[in-house]
């Protein structure tokens, strides 16, 4: 009892530290949050319809896609300190696993994303057992060596995944399969599953978990030394984090309709779920999402602008400038930004 | 029997190739602790440089190490002055990313200057075989596993027996104590870099007669290095050697026995095991797989 008073206790005052820092003048009447929140909420429900095409709402819909994938990577990377250069695999697991199970014994996906995230689930706890002791580079290479043999296997298991030829979610449309005509529809997947992941990334922040995950990330040795669980920890958030990240997988296949080992599982696609999370922030609640915001579009206007290959240049270039001068990402970046023009606005 | 001695000649000679390559990203590792995920792409950029000046002027691929060579040195000097040199002692996720852009960077840089198109060399020798017995071996397969361990061993001397290489060891060992002792650590760090990607650069010339080239050539490979690296113990240079002979007998008689994408899964296989239950790999020191890294 003591210790929920006391979780409770330390919400109410980092979410008045959060209200604080907003840097509103107490002068100016504050507007109640509830109608914030639903003036946000109104505007995301009609976002969609205000795009001018087709086009856009398939960007916007890749967008959340992928913030989703990238906020999922995070819990695991972001918080918990391991750089995971496999995700790729859970992304293909959750794909896979409700597409076979839709195509060959009609489950819907609804149900088979709950599967696809189990499989998930117990394959990021069965990698973190295996690995939870590898630091730093030995960490990272375990995972791409997992992604790897994930990809292999997703090309070579015929039998199953039918190989590179992939294989086609059949439109037998209606929401009870997660087929739509409508793109807009996707939209409202999309943010649900953002909100899924976001949501966790938010509770995992406040919650007793989230403060372990920091130790852990931070120092390792010392957190153990104060009595955290770190093996336990660790090993809750890359299963958690792979489970998510089935989840996405599976509304990639759902919105795609079409899915083959290296749309789902290539190296290239872990290295860019990462990618998206640094650019945005690693370990904070948003910023994977706003990396998703930052990247998506600019990969799709840079291809369509100068091509494929220099694109890929440009990301290559963001990643490296990003690493070297922000290793924080844009997050807290934008956040100055935000509360200067606070500051400018209350002058003013 | 004469089959098995076949299958582990052509998997012996194809492991020598890797070497090379092994022996710069283990040595990069063990002296300035960075994995370098650019590595294949120095490579790559090599086995480029070998084929247009074979498709250019003519130039046998084998000659042409001694121009590619000092160019990919000078691009190492580069890329360590502009990003290694940053990410010493900086946070792991800028160790690990900054060379993945690297990598990216480089790799697309490739495909938008030269096309996905694959691209190979074809010699006088291409298509000629050395026999021995009944045992045939591919000529340029051979030439190139003599050259590439002729390489790699001369590093190994150039380390063992040179001022420069003791330095270079001293401050894979400590480089606190080697900063004390008088040596330019920054320079050691900006050298080893640099004669690394020489290597991967040198590896990919001599490769270019064997192996067919496009962009994204230097992923598997790297992906192979990495295993041999692990195999033989991060930052040890004789057992990089010795695992990428290994893991060339290994692809070898599994990709002949079951298939060559089993094979990969194989040495995947044994890559895991040994992190998991030998980090300090076959041949390292005990202790070196602990990281080091701020």
């Amino acid at each position: 009892m003591a210790t929920d008073k006391q979780s409770s206790a330390a919400v109410t005052a980092t979410a008045a530290a959060g209200g604080g820092s907003q840097g509103e003048p107490s002068r100016r009447p504050r507007i109640p949050r509830i109608v914030g929140l639903l003036a946000a909420l109104a505007a995301l429900l009609v976002f969609p319809w205000m795009l001018p095409s087709g086009y856009w709402v398939d960007l916007a819909v890749q967008v959340l896609i992928w913030g989703a994938l990238a906020s999922a990577w995070n819990i695991a990377a972001g918080y918990a300190g391991g750089l995971s250069l496999g995700h790729a695999a859970f992304l293909g697991v959750g794909a896979y696993t409700s597409t076979l199970l839709f195509l060959e014994l009609g489950i819907s996906p609804w149900l088979g994303m709950l599967a696809g995230a189990a499989f998930a689930g117990l394959l990021g706890l069965l990698l973190g057992a295996l690995t939870f002791r590898l630091r730093g580079p030995f960490f990272v290479l375990a995972t791409l060596a997992f992604g790897v043999v994930v990809n292999i296997l997703a090309v070579n298991l015929r039998g199953i995944t039918r190989g590179a030829a992939g294989l086609v979610v059949p439109f037998d449309g209606g929401w009870e399969n997660m087929l739509f005509a409508s793109l807009e529809a996707y939209w409202y997947v999309g943010l649900a599953l953002v909100a899924l992941v976001v949501g966790t990334t938010l509770w995992i922040e406040r919650s007793r978990f989230g403060y372990y995950l920091v130790a852990i990330r931070e120092d390792e040795d010392a957190a153990r030394s104060i009595g955290v669980r770190v093996v336990r920890w660790k090993l809750v958030a890359a299963s958690l984090s792979a489970a998510l990240t089935a989840l996405a997988g599976t509304v990639y296949a759902q919105f795609v309709q079409y899915i083959d080992p290296s749309s789902t599982t290539r190296f290239e696609l872990s290295v860019q779920i990462a990618l998206i999370a640094i650019v945005g922030g690693m370990g904070t609640a948003w910023g994977p999402l706003l990396g998703a915001i930052i990247v998506i579009p600019l990969g799709e206007i840079l291809r369509a602008e100068v091509g494929g290959g220099p694109a890929l240049m440009v990301y290559g270039f963001l990643l490296v400038v990003i690493v070297l001068a922000a290793p924080r990402g844009a997050l807290p970046g934008l956040r100055a930004l935000l509360r200067w023009i606070g500051r400018r606005g209350a002058g003013g | 029997m004469d089959l098995a001695l076949q299958i582990v000649t052509s998997g012996l000679l194809t492991g020598g190739i890797y070497a090379l390559l092994a022996v710069g990203l283990t040595l990069i590792f063990g002296v300035l602790r960075v994995v370098n995920f650019a590595h294949g792409e120095f490579m790559m950029l090599g086995m480029y440089g070998a084929y247009w000046m074979w498709a250019l002027w003519d130039i046998d691929p084998y000659l042409s190490v001694f121009v590619v060579v000092p160019a990919i040195f000078a691009l190492g000097l580069l890329v360590d002055r502009l990003i290694i040199r940053r990410t010493i002692g900086a946070p792991e996720v800028t160790v690990v990313f900054a060379t993945l852009g690297l990598s990216i960077f480089l790799q697309n840089a490739a495909l938008t200057v030269w096309s996905a198109d694959t691209r190979s060399v074809t010699t006088g020798y291409t298509g000629t075989a050395f026999t021995l017995g009944e045992v045939r071996a591919s000529v340029p397969l051979v030439v190139s596993f003599g050259v590439a361990l002729v390489l790699a061993l001369a590093l190994w001397a150039f380390l063992n027996n040179t001022r420069f290489g003791k330095a270079i060891q001293a401050v894979a060992q400590n480089r606190d104590a080697a900063a004390l002792m008088g040596i330019n650590v920054q320079r050691v760090y900006m050298m080893t870099y640099a004669i690394a990607v020489a290597g991967a650069g040198a590896m990919g010339a001599i490769a270019a007669p064997v192996f067919s080239v496009v962009p994204r050539v230097g992923l598997s490979f790297v992906i192979t290095a990495f295993v041999i690296v692990v195999l033989g113990g991060l930052g040890s240079v004789p057992g990089a050697v010795i695992a990428a002979l290994l893991i060339g007998v290994v692809q070898s008689v599994v990709g002949f026995m079951i298939g060559a994408a089993w094979a990969e899964i194989a040495y995947f296989a044994v890559f895991m095991a040994v992190l998991v239950l030998r980090p300090q790999g076959l041949f390292g020191r005990r202790g070196a797989e602990v990281y080091q890294g701020a």
